[in-house]
This record gives C-alpha cells, structure tokens and sequence, in this order.
C-alpha cells in the first residue's frame, strides 16, 4: 500500500480540520502557573478558582487551567503534561490525598512547586506545601454556637450530620469538629443521623430523606459543606422542617464553607451559623508560597487559614469577611 | 473479515484517496500522524521525549483494558462493566497488600497474592456477565450496566471496611514498581501490556477461537448451524474482557500507588471510544488489536494535545465525543459500502 506525498498533504489537512484544531499562543516572558482543580461543583471551587486567577493575573502570571472530573489518574496524567509545558508552579485540588502523592513526587523530580488549595496530601516524604482551613477548629465554633442556642431555647435534640467524603481530610475535620462538641453536650443532644454524601449532592438529598424518614423528629442539623444547602432546604420543606428562627418548628442549622447561599440563609434568618473558610487568604497564602519556592525561600508543609464562624449576633459585624457575602453583593448590588 | 475489500471501480484523484483512506486499515494511524504533525506548531513540546513518554505511559493500561473491550465488540456485545472492574480489583488487591492491615501485609506473598486476587475479581465478573448473556439470554448492554452500578457501589462499600478514608494506601514497592518502574528503560507495563497484546492478536488472528469469534460475531445463526459452540464462544469474550480490566487494574493502582473505589470511573467513553476509533465495529464481526492500538494512540495524542494547550475539561470532552461520534460514523459508512462492493 503506497501513499504519495498529495494524498499525505490532503489527509494531513483533513485531519488538522476535522480535530478543530484550537489556536494557541503562548505569551511571551511570563511565568506559567498550571491551576488544576478536580471539579467546580460547589460555589467554593468556583470562586476559587476565580480568586486565584484574579490574584495570579495580578502578579503578572499566566494561569492555565485544568479540570480532571474526580479522576485521579487523569489528574496525574494533567500534572505530568503540565511538568512537560514547563510549568512555573502547580497550585492543585486533589480528589484523594494518598493519589495525589505519585504527582507531587513527579513535581519533585521536575523541581516545580506544587501547592495543595484547601485540600492537604497524606503523609508523605515527598514535599509540597498545603493551605488549609482549620476545619475542625472552625466547626467546634460553628456548632458551639447551635448548642448556645440549643441550651437557650431548651429540651432535648435529636442531630443529623451531613459527612463529606472522608477521602477528604477537611471531610474528616469538620466530622469530628462536629463531634468534639456533641460529645460534650449529650445531655441534650442524641446523634441519631450520620449521613455519608461522598460530596455528591444527590447521594446527601437521598441520605437525608432518608434520615427523616427514620427519624422525624431531627431537630438539631449540621451540613459539611454549604454546596448541599439547595438539596437539604428542599429535603426540608417536603417534611415542613424548614421555618425561621424562632419558629416552635425551626431546626437548628449549621454549615460550613461560606458561600453566598449560607448568607442568604444567615440573613434571612433560617441558618444559625457558619463556619466560614477565609477564601482570600487562602488564595493569597497559595499564590504567595508559590511565588516563595520558586525564590528558593523556606515555606512550612502546611499554611493555615483560622476562618471563623458567622451567626445571628455577629452577622453584621464579620460578613464582609465572608466571601459568599461578596458575591452576594456582585449579584444584588 | 478483518480488513475490508478495496472498491473496484476505476476513479481518479480525491475519491480515490477518500475510498483509499476510508478503507484502509491504516486510517487511524494515517490520522494520528497527522494529528500530531498539525498539532506541534502549536504545541512544540509535544515533540520532546517526556511528552512521548507520557503519551506512551498513559496509552499503557487504558490499551489493556481495550484490549478485553475489543474480544467483546467483535462478537458484537458490550462491556460496560469494566470501570468496575477496575475499581474492585483494585481495592480488593489493595486490601490483600497494604502495609496498613492487609490480609498479606509485609508477607513475600502480598503482592502475588494481589494480584490474583485482581485478577480473580475480573474473571469472576467477567464469568458472570457471560453467563448472564448467554445462559439467561439477557442483553449485553443490560447486564454489563447493572453488573457496573453494583460493583462501583461495592468497591466503596469493600472499602469502608478496610480504611477510615476512601482509599487504600502503603501498597509494597514492588507492586507500585509495576505501575511506575522502569527495565532497561523500557516501562514495566510496556511488557505486560506487549505480552497480553501478543497473546490477544495470536487469539483473534491464529487460533480457532479467534475465527469463533468473528463468525460469532457476523452471524450468530450461521455461526451455531456451522457448529461453533456460540454460547461458549461469547462467554469467552466477556471472560477475556474482565480478565484484561483486571490487569488494567493492577497498572493503574501501580501508578497511582493507591487502591481506590473510584478508579477508573470516568474512562468508559475513553475504552469504547478507543476501539471504535481503531476500527473495530460496533456491529460486531470486525476488528483487530492492531486497531485498538491505533485507536488508544489516536484517543491519548489527542487527550495529552488537549492538556498541554490547557483547555477546560468541557472542551476536551466535547472534542473527544466529537471525534468518537466520527468515528462511529465512519465505522457506519464503511459498514453500508463494504456491503455494496
């Protein structure tokens, strides 16, 4: 089977037409710093993702982005292409902290920065640097306040806590921040709901329909993450759980993250608290440690970001700390 | 039956190339020559040796599992199951091995017993699809979608019993070696994923079996009044599929040194695609593993392209359906003219 070089120009051509071939220039003289996140599929990731890039776009860097869907062999595979363009630094949000070990040892090895947004790597003697949410400090506050509130109004409560994936760590700190306060107010407070979501919004829809089910008189609700708020108000209002504060009926609610659907709650008196994470600070520890390792200086393993916790008394006062808050200003004015 | 007759006809210029393109069995090769001749302008390092590596590294266990996918489709079924069997091979052999309480933990026999163990959770569902298709008579598509949500859904409940997080690490170093290292500088995987592509093409192109399966596969009717023995035949395929995930398993655990439920989850598209971008066809009868190959390669140049010029991961999925859809169709016109000619 022979091909002359006219049928190797024209099947050349085609083939360049049928892949849409996108265009790509490459900006001359600025460092490249590779984001590569494993989903935005909470308004945390999204906003992020967009803190990062305003920040980095600041600086004077070229961002370029990656998205892996969940997947850690394809994350791995993202981190290696990204190694191979000759990245400047790789700020990353891993799916599984012991996965994401085999893509910092390759960034070792290419001695590029890699940076953990929000999600730490497990134990490892390979080096990265992770900025982090003190998510179980933030939680204790977050639920301390419930129980203020719990013991205020009186009688006992029964507690369903919505859990992340504890592949996780923040998963995993905020489940036992959530603990290290129920545990100490058993005289009030029986957990009779622990619900697994994996991070998925319908698995955490199913997993408290469920836990109503089982148990109607939940009473006392506490949510990992603020992403699963729409499916818990809906899962809500179907078993007429979902009143305002001070309602003889109103379940005493908390959450976690910060987002602007928290503050809509918060403001309309249907949440009693948050445990916010400082999105721009962490965006700026990120960038800044990387900006540091490329300069050779020392940064610790881990960077943290103390957030707080947001509630009826201090809503006023700290909100504008609270990133969801500024979006909710973006949209509303 | 492998290759497709040339046209006969006399005609000149484009439309010979075009009948000449479209019949050769070249094509996806043709074409990821060109992909990539058209593609390094823009994206030079494509052309350096790590990208070539990396390219040749990630082709490895996504050309094992469609290796299996491709016995499947000549006898003209589906295996939709295999993500799953990945996942379950891969906790289940993590669980045999890892320093963290495995049931071998720290014994010479860990890692062989892993990966039996692997490989015996595939040819199990592997056996059980088959028996499903060709015993109970009941769609391939069906048994191997229900046989895939079960087995997802339980590898990450085998998990929780194994770990406190959603994974399983400290996995021995010569197991993760597997998956990483290197001999001669040639990668491990490289000579398992040979082997089995040796042993796979002997089987399609010189064994009994082999010819089973195409004629399985054009006509199961004819097929049973020749005297092939279908049911057996097609059971074959489903085995040799889980088989093949099973070892795409331990090379992707290897690499990722960690045994997860999740694994391989969102790479169905990227294994069927793979195949029916070779060549091999949807309608069964058709199909080589030097199509596969071919079709892994083209899929994985335009995935590692795809990277490096950072576009978002909507964009790289909505090029890659793109391109698979083309694929299908092409895979369609050759089916309509090869019956015409």
């Amino acid at each position: 089977m022979r091909l002359t070089r006219r049928q190797f120009t024209i099947g050349t051509l085609i083939a360049a037409g049928t892949a849409g071939m996108p265009l790509y220039v490459k900006a001359q003289g600025k460092k490249t710093i590779a984001v590569l996140f494993d989903g935005l599929y909470s308004p945390f990731w999204v906003a992020g993702l967009d803190v990062i890039k305003q920040d980095l776009t600041k600086r004077g860097y070229e961002m370029v982005q990656a998205i892996s869907d969940k997947d850690d062999n394809r994350q791995f595979e993202q981190v290696r292409a990204m190694l191979a363009r000759k990245v400047d630094g790789i700020i990353i949000v891993q799916t599984d902290s012991n996965a994401v070990i085999p893509a910092i040892k390759a960034a070792n090895e290419a001695k590029v920065p890699m940076v953990h947004f929000n999600r730490p790597p497990a134990k490892t003697e390979a080096f990265s640097v992770a900025v982090v949410a003190d998510n179980r400090k933030i939680t204790n506050a977050t639920v301390e306040h419930m129980v203020e509130v719990a013991r205020k109004q009186g009688g006992k409560f029964k507690a369903a806590i919505l859990i992340g994936n504890l592949g996780d760590p923040n998963a995993i700190g905020r489940r036992d921040g959530f603990f290290d306060v129920v545990d100490k107010n058993k005289d009030i407070i029986d957990v009779v709901a622990r619900i697994p979501t994996e991070w998925n919004a319908d698995v955490a829809f199913a997993g408290l329909t469920n836990a109503f089910q089982a148990n109607p008189d939940i009473n006392f609700l506490f949510t990992s993450s603020d992403f699963l708020f729409p499916q818990i108000v809906q899962a809500m209002k179907v078993r007429n759980k979902f009143h305002t504060i001070g309602h003889k009926d109103h379940v005493i609610f908390g959450g976690f993250d910060g987002d602007a659907m928290a503050y809509e709650l918060l403001k309309d008196k249907y949440l009693d608290a948050d445990g916010v994470q400082d999105l721009f600070k962490e965006a700026e520890l990120a960038v800044n440690a990387i900006v540091d390792l490329q300069e050779g200086k020392t940064v610790d393993r881990v960077l943290l970001d103390p957030g707080f916790a947001i509630h009826q008394a201090n809503l006023e006062q700290v909100r504008d700390r609270m990133w969801g808050y500024t979006i909710y200003k973006q949209k509303n004015g | 039956m492998s290759g497709l007759p040339m046209a006969g006809t006399r005609s000149t210029g484009p439309r010979r190339l075009l009948r000449h393109l479209l019949f050769s069995e070249y094509l996806v090769l043709y074409l990821s020559v060109a992909y990539f001749a058209a593609v390094v302008p823009f994206v030079p390092q494509m052309a350096s040796a790590e990208v070539m590596r990396n390219i040749l590294s990630d082709m490895l266990p996504l050309l094992m599992v469609a290796i299996g996918q491709t016995f499947v489709l000549i006898v003209a079924g589906i295996d939709l199951s295999v993500t799953s069997i990945i996942a379950m091979a891969s906790v289940v052999g993590a669980s045999v091995m890892t320093g963290d309480g495995g049931y071998l933990a720290d014994s010479a026999l860990a890692v062989p017993g892993a990966m039996l163990a692997m490989v015996a959770v595939g040819l199990a569902i592997g056996a059980f699809n088959g028996f499903c298709v060709t015993r109970l008579g009941m769609p391939p598509f069906i048994v191997t979608l229900t046989t895939m949500m079960f087995f997802s859904g339980a590898a990450i409940w085998f998990t929780t019993f194994h770990t406190e997080t959603s994974s399983i690490a400290n996995l021995p170093q010569g197991f993760v070696a597997l998956g990483q290292g290197n001999m001669g500088g040639v990668p491990n995987a490289l000579w398992v994923v040979a082997a089995v592509g040796i042993a796979a093409h002997l089987v399609l192109a010189r064994t009994a079996l082999g010819r089973r399966l195409y004629a399985c596969g054009q006509n199961r009717n004819a097929a049973a009044v020749a005297g092939v023995p279908v049911a057996r035949v097609v059971a074959a395929a489903f085995l040799i599929s889980g088989a093949c995930a099973a070892v795409a398993s331990i090379l992707y655990t290897g690499r990722l040194q960690t045994g997860t439920p999740i694994l391989g989850q969102t790479i169905l598209l990227d294994i069927i695609g793979a195949v029916v971008i070779g060549g091999t066809s949807l309608f069964g009868g058709k199909g080589k593993v030097l199509w596969t190959v071919f079709g892994v390669l083209f899929l994985v140049l335009l995935d590692t392209s795809l990277k490096m010029l950072g576009m978002s991961l909507f964009s790289v999925f909505a090029i890659k359906g793109a391109v698979i859809l083309l694929a299908a169709v092409i895979d369609a016109v050759r089916t309509r003219f090869a019956a015409r000619l």
